[in-house]
């Protein structure tokens, strides 16, 4: 049988994962207890409560980044003004997680220890170029999100260890930035495919960096810097339609879809380029883009 | 393999001996024979089972016992004992809302969240606010209707507790 | 205080009786029962963890399971003690699977637990060894010489193989000016109620069983029990509570037997069981997946001349009520129209997949998708307008439908079309079309609609209603029809009320249970306030007599007409005399305070040989009939549709509650909606792909628009107050609609259902790549 135990502080949750064998940390739940409840762990496993644990709450402003603690819920993501601040990509992108009684319990920490192809978080977490900190009894380390993460439910984290800070550093402004996540609904959308995008421009209003990262379309968020290359120097407000059909090849070669229940992956693909090319030229008049990957060629 | 746990539950202090894995949902229902709260899926995907955990809605079918202890547990049992949720009770009733009955606990639950926090939310604030909470039968045109009612009810006096309906 | 109340009236949208109960979480539904001292009971469905859907049961090993402490018993086929078969018309499902499994979620045995967690360990710990069987994954497999058979019996794996054929048939298609075909594909839809299939039953003292159901038949709950288990009928009493939802899944043997052998094993213990989401979605019913061949012709002036149809339902392993779910279809196949030759062939048939069943429109939903989707495509061949098509073509009474049934009854397919015709989003389409927001289309389409309403030939489509003056004088309607959450229960208190002139507040329902009502069929074929509304109308009307009877006889009154019931009492105004109906209860024997209603609803007697192939349930005398109309918005970057609005317009005769009335109605094009955009309950090999709401996605309130719904009123004589049935009229509408939309937005059109984005987007693909070869 499964055994849950609260810790109150990040010492006290640490000891707890040591002193137990086949221990798991449990945040808001949301992920792990659907996972047990689909495939029975094949020995009992104890559960490390954190959501209460002070030191992984909060977000903070710090010198080089902002600072967000794991357990912070999407809600709190989501009505942070400090968020709203420095990271508006990653809020938008935590209004899209779920609904809001899941957004209550889900935490950013979780999302990033599931690491699903689909976790609404990661493509915004790494064109910020976010990092997380974890922390075990042996001491703390620190890691690229795009590091940490390394494949579909794998990451770096060791046993023993918890992720308690994700740390968005402080970058130059950006111009715009968008997220989208593509569902097969509105309601409790899970991303068929996902886009975060973000443009940096320079006193000329041309691109200095563009960054994007796609969700679904690989075993985890895909960024594809042949694109984000092309695009620089190129105005940020009406690009080079030929300059963006290049970029837009580019996504489509480098994503890495599967076939799933979802869609399947020449979809997922042709997505990942249309919300690219949405993103950078936006249709002006009703019906005259892009459908299907070719319309800017007339 | 059972612990005392003790929480506020609507409002009265509740201690039980339960395992600390037990989900909250077999908690309220089975144990404190709370059935208002209704278990539609088990995994998050319908809201029939939210109930407010201090000020927040959540999920009582991932929730273990052990993670309310200490904790204020509201359930559609509870929500009466509040104007705002009396009337969005009535509202629910009124409008037409109620169906088949059995998602309509965990959207009241939403919606007593969404008002208390935005008493006047247009129709399309409301639809996000119960996008957690599936409905079969109604198509939502009438639960979204509630709860404008029982929005524009906010300044209205408080019909008495017997409310005869009209 | 009392005298300010009015009685219920029938036309107005008096609040539902269960209204209160339910918003305040206190409505007993059969789930929320937890006995002192309750067992769990749960059955191995090994087909999905073994991956096999067909296959010999080997060896069912239960000593693992049964030396867990916790675990009562391991029961399996050989413990079932009657014929261990259970089905609505055909007797072809086991309890417990015997020999072999033919779908993955048939049970091969059934575990009794003490805790949910230790039933649910012990049921991992059955071990189960089948060899696999050659398997049909697909109509067309099972129908194919020398395939597979899923019943040895079944020659050919037909459950039912039946033909229409109306005027010259199908010969008259060469007479046509213009003629269209399509081949159409629906899925598999799950019904999506939240409270799943579950139940508590006990061996009562006396030895009798009492079970406490989800269910929408408890009367032929008994008789399914009886028959399998071998235990007789009177010795087993079915409850039915308010419903968390049914939509056809819960018409038919779900818990109910295997709960019945289970309490037979436990001494005397109550005992539960409930489905989880996970073994609704694998063993639950099921819509049948359909395919549809067409072929509409019309002469150049618009008259349809001739219709000829192939449809092929997919049952899955058993029967349920495929045969009936293929004819019903077929009687619909030509739509509301009239069509003077006709030929429909008709097949349903086994295969190793899930059962499929009743749901809401069975088989008109999906031949709806064909015909009304051919009739745009006609309007075009045309050059018609659509609307106008369907307004020349519409039944009138007196017209033969396809199915060659004289129309003797209401007809408001024509009052409904008018409706659309003048509703500013039809008149308004072209404005709205061009005012599409960047980077997306819009259309409009349309989609007529009708729905039978009752059993059909050859079943006896009755009920008998029971009302009661209690001793404290309020009035008490025993339902016998189960309450799914449609409202029959509310209609009846307010029929009753409206009856007796009395308020909501002294009528009241009592829920179905076999030891209190009365046979009365199913609560399903949108036939359960029609049936038993009747029947209720006539006890009603007896117990009034009675009372007006009884009050002369107290007041020393001899002239009924003076004396009037009121709320809570009969007054004589000209004497200002009067006595309360507690007053008037006291003074009667209690068989005297109950009166029985009958009715039995009317069938066709003619079908004038229109028909062959068909078993019961072909052909029906009443429909309901529907106009509707959607907008959508088309995302050509994603494929995405979004329906933007929806008006549907419906004649279900005369309303008996106008609220409930569109509660019906926006559920229907609710459910029409996920149907048409999402939801797909597929399958690889038998394997169900989906195992929980996360994977079958249905509409959430971001999903669908405000809904409009429109009432066309008709009276229908046979109907109680002039009504019909719409519990399921308006499920068929959306998805031909939400395709006729997306054609008139994108000029592309999907012929298999549901129009996901990711089949928007291939044929955008596909009509893009064709355009830049025909350019080049």
């Amino acid at each position: 049988m499964t055994r849950f135990h609260a810790a109150h502080s990040l010492t006290e949750a640490l000891a707890l994962l040591h002193e137990e064998t086949d221990t798991r940390p449990m945040a808001g739940g949301t992920d792990i207890l659907v996972r047990m409840r689909r495939s029975p762990p094949a020995v009992p496993l104890t559960l490390i409560g954190i959501e209460g644990v002070p030191e992984l709450q909060g977000i903070r402003e710090e010198p080089s980044w902002l600072s967000i603690g794991a357990a912070t819920p999407f809600a709190a993501i989501a009505a942070s003004p400090l968020i709203a601040a420095h990271a508006p990509l990653l809020q938008d992108a935590a209004r899209a997680v779920g609904a809001p009684a899941i957004r209550n319990m889900a935490t950013l920490g979780g999302n990033l220890c599931t690491a699903s192809p689909a976790g609404d978080s990661l493509p915004p977490l790494y064109v910020l170029d976010a990092e997380v900190e974890l922390a075990s009894k042996a001491g703390r380390r620190r890691m690229a999100v795009s590091d940490f993460i390394l494949g579909p439910g794998e990451t770096q984290l060791e046993p023993g260890e918890i992720l308690c800070r994700v740390l968005v550093p402080h970058a130059p402004p950006i111009a715009r930035c968008q997220f989208e996540k593509v569902g097969r609904r509105r309601s409790l959308a899970i991303a068929v495919a996902s886009f975060a995008g973000l443009l940096r421009v320079d006193g000329a209003g041309r691109i200095a960096g563009a960054r994007f990262a796609f969700g679904s379309v690989g075993p985890a968020a895909v960024t594809v810097p042949e694109a984000e290359a092309l695009l620089r120097g190129q105005l940020a407000v009406q690009p080079d339609p030929a300059a963006v059909e290049r970029a837009v090849l580019a996504v489509c070669a480098t994503v890495r879809p599967i076939d799933d229940l979802r869609a399947s992956a020449s979809y997922r693909r042709a997505l990942a380029g249309n919300l690219l090319r949405r993103f950078l030229s936006p249709p002006s008049s009703p019906g005259l883009n892009a459908a299907t990957g070719h319309a800017s060629h007339g | 393999m059972s612990t005392d746990i003790e929480f506020e539950l609507n409002g009265k202090p509740v201690r039980i001996a339960t395992p600390e894995t037990r989900r909250a949902i077999d908690l309220l229902r089975e144990d404190l024979h709370l059935t208002g709260s209704k278990e539609g899926c088990g995994a998050g995907e319908c809201g029939a089972c939210a109930v407010l955990i201090g000020d927040e809605i959540r999920l009582a079918c991932l929730m273990l016992a052990g993670q309310l202890a200490g904790r204020r547990v509201t359930t559609i049992e509870g929500l009466p004992h509040s104007a705002l949720g009396a009337r969005l009770l009535r509202a629910f009733a009124e409008a037409g809302a109620v169906q088949c009955g059995y998602c309509i606990p965990g959207m009241e639950m939403a919606a007593f969240d969404l008002l208390r926090r935005e008493p006047d939310p247009s129709r399309e604030r409301i639809r996000e606010a119960l996008s957690g909470n599936l409905c079969r039968c109604t198509g939502y045109v009438k639960i979204v209707d509630a709860v404008r009612l029982a929005a524009a009810g906010d300044a209205g006096p408080e019909s008495p507790p017997d409310g005869a309906a009209a | 205080m009392a005298d300010a109340v009015s009685a219920l009236a029938v036309g107005w949208p008096e609040t539902r009786a269960d209204a209160r109960a339910k918003a305040e979480g206190r409505e007993p539904y059969a789930a929320d029962l937890y006995p002192e001292g309750v067992l769990w009971a749960g059955a191995v469905r090994p087909g999905a963890r073994l991956g096999i859907a067909h296959g010999r049961i080997q060896r069912i090993g239960t000593a693992a399971a049964e030396a867990l402490p916790g675990v009562l018993k391991v029961l399996t086929a050989k413990d079932v003690p009657g014929t261990n078969r259970q089905g609505i018309v055909h007797k072809d499902m086991p309890v417990l699977a015997d020999g072999k499994i033919r779908y993955v979620g048939d049970p091969v045995a059934l575990v009794i637990a003490t805790s949910r967690e230790e039933l649910e360990e012990a049921i991992r710990l059955v071990e189960v060894d089948i060899e696999p069987l050659p398997a049909v994954y697909d109509p067309d497999t099972a129908l194919a010489d020398g395939a597979p058979k899923v019943h040895e019996e079944r020659a050919g794996n037909i459950l039912a193989a039946a033909g229409i054929r109306v005027g010259g048939g199908a010969d008259a298609l060469a007479q046509c000016d213009a003629v269209v075909e399509g081949v159409f594909e629906t899925p598999v839809q799950a019904h999506g109620f939240l409270e799943t299939e579950n139940g508590v039953a006990c061996r009562e003292a006396d030895g009798s069983l009492t079970i406490t159901a989800s269910t929408q038949a408890p009367f032929r709950d008994r008789l399914e029990i009886g028959h399998a288990l071998g235990v007789p009928f009177e010795h087993i009493r079915v409850i039915a509570p308010c419903l968390g939802g049914g939509f056809g899944g819960k018409d038919g043997a779900t818990v109910q037997c295997l709960l019945a052998l289970a309490a037979l094993n436990t001494g005397g213990r109550p005992v539960k069981m409930q489905w989880s989401r996970e073994e609704n979605l694998l063993a639950g019913y099921r819509r049948h997946a359909c395919r549809i061949e067409y072929r509409l012709g019309a002469m150049r002036d618009g008259r349809l001349h001739a219709v000829h149809c192939r449809l092929v339902y997919d049952t899955g392993a058993y029967a349920h009520l495929g045969g009936e779910v293929m004819a019903l279809g077929m009687e619909h196949a030509g739509g509301p129209y009239r069509i003077p030759h006709v030929r429909i062939e008709g097949k349903c048939v086994y295969t190793n997949n899930p059962v499929a069943g009743a749901m809401r429109a069975f088989g008109v939903a999906q031949a709806t998708f064909a015909f009304e989707s051919m009739m745009d495509v006609l309007a075009a061949k045309l050059g018609a307008d659509p609307l106008e098509l369907r307004r020349q073509n519409a039944l009138r009474p007196g017209d033969t439908n396809c199915a060659g049934v004289v129309l003797e009854n209401s007809v408001g397919i024509g009052g409904c079309l008018e409706l659309i015709a003048g509703h500013p989003h039809w008149t308004g389409r072209a404005a709205w079309k061009a005012a599409a927001p960047p980077g997306k289309r819009r259309g409009v389409g349309l989609a007529s609609v009708f729905n039978a309403a009752g059993y059909g030939a050859n079943v006896r489509d009755a009920a008998i209603a029971k009302v009661e003056l209690t001793a404290d004088g309020r009035i008490l309607v025993y339902n016998a029809v189960a309450d799914m959450g449609q409202g029959n229960a509310s209609a009846f208190v307010q029929m009753a009320g409206h009856i007796l002139a009395q308020d909501a507040s002294r009528v009241e329902v009592r829920q179905p249970d076999t030891a209190a009502a009365y046979p009365s069929g199913s609560s399903s074929a949108s036939r359960t306030t029609f049936t038993f509304g009747n029947a209720l109308i006539a006890a009603c009307t007896q117990l009034k007599a009675r009372l007006i009877n009884r009050a002369g006889l107290l007041l020393f009154v001899d002239d009924d007409t003076a004396l009037e019931l009121v709320p809570g009492k009969v007054v004589h105004a000209p004497s200002r005399r009067e006595t309360a109906l507690a007053q008037l209860a006291s003074f009667m024997r209690p068989e005297e305070r109950c009166c029985l209603g009958e009715f039995v609803a009317p069938l066709c007697r003619d079908t004038a040989g229109a028909g062959n192939g068909f078993f019961v349930g072909f052909p029906h005398v009443i429909f309901s009939y529907g106009a509707h109309l959607a907008r959508v918005e088309a995302d050509l970057a994603t494929g995405a549709i979004t329906a933007v609005d929806y008006v549907a317009a419906t004649d279900g005769g005369r309303v008996i509650n106008p609220v409930m009335f569109e509660q019906q109605v926006h559920g229907g094009v609710a459910q029409g909606l996920g149907y048409a955009l999402m939801e797909d309950l597929a399958t690889r090999q038998g394997q169900v792909l989906a195992t929980d709401f996360a994977s079958y996605p249905m509409p959430g309130a971001l999903d669908l628009p405000d809904i409009v719904s429109l009432a066309c009123e008709s009276e229908e004589r046979t109907g109680p107050f002039g009504m019909k049935g719409i519990g399921e009229v308006a499920m068929n509408g959306p998805l031909p609609a939400v395709a006729n939309a997306l054609a008139d937005a994108c000029g592309v059109r999907l012929w298999r259902a549901p129009l996901t984005p990711e089949r928007v987007w291939q044929a955008l693909d596909q009509a893009a790549g064709q355009a830049r070869e025909s350019a080049a």
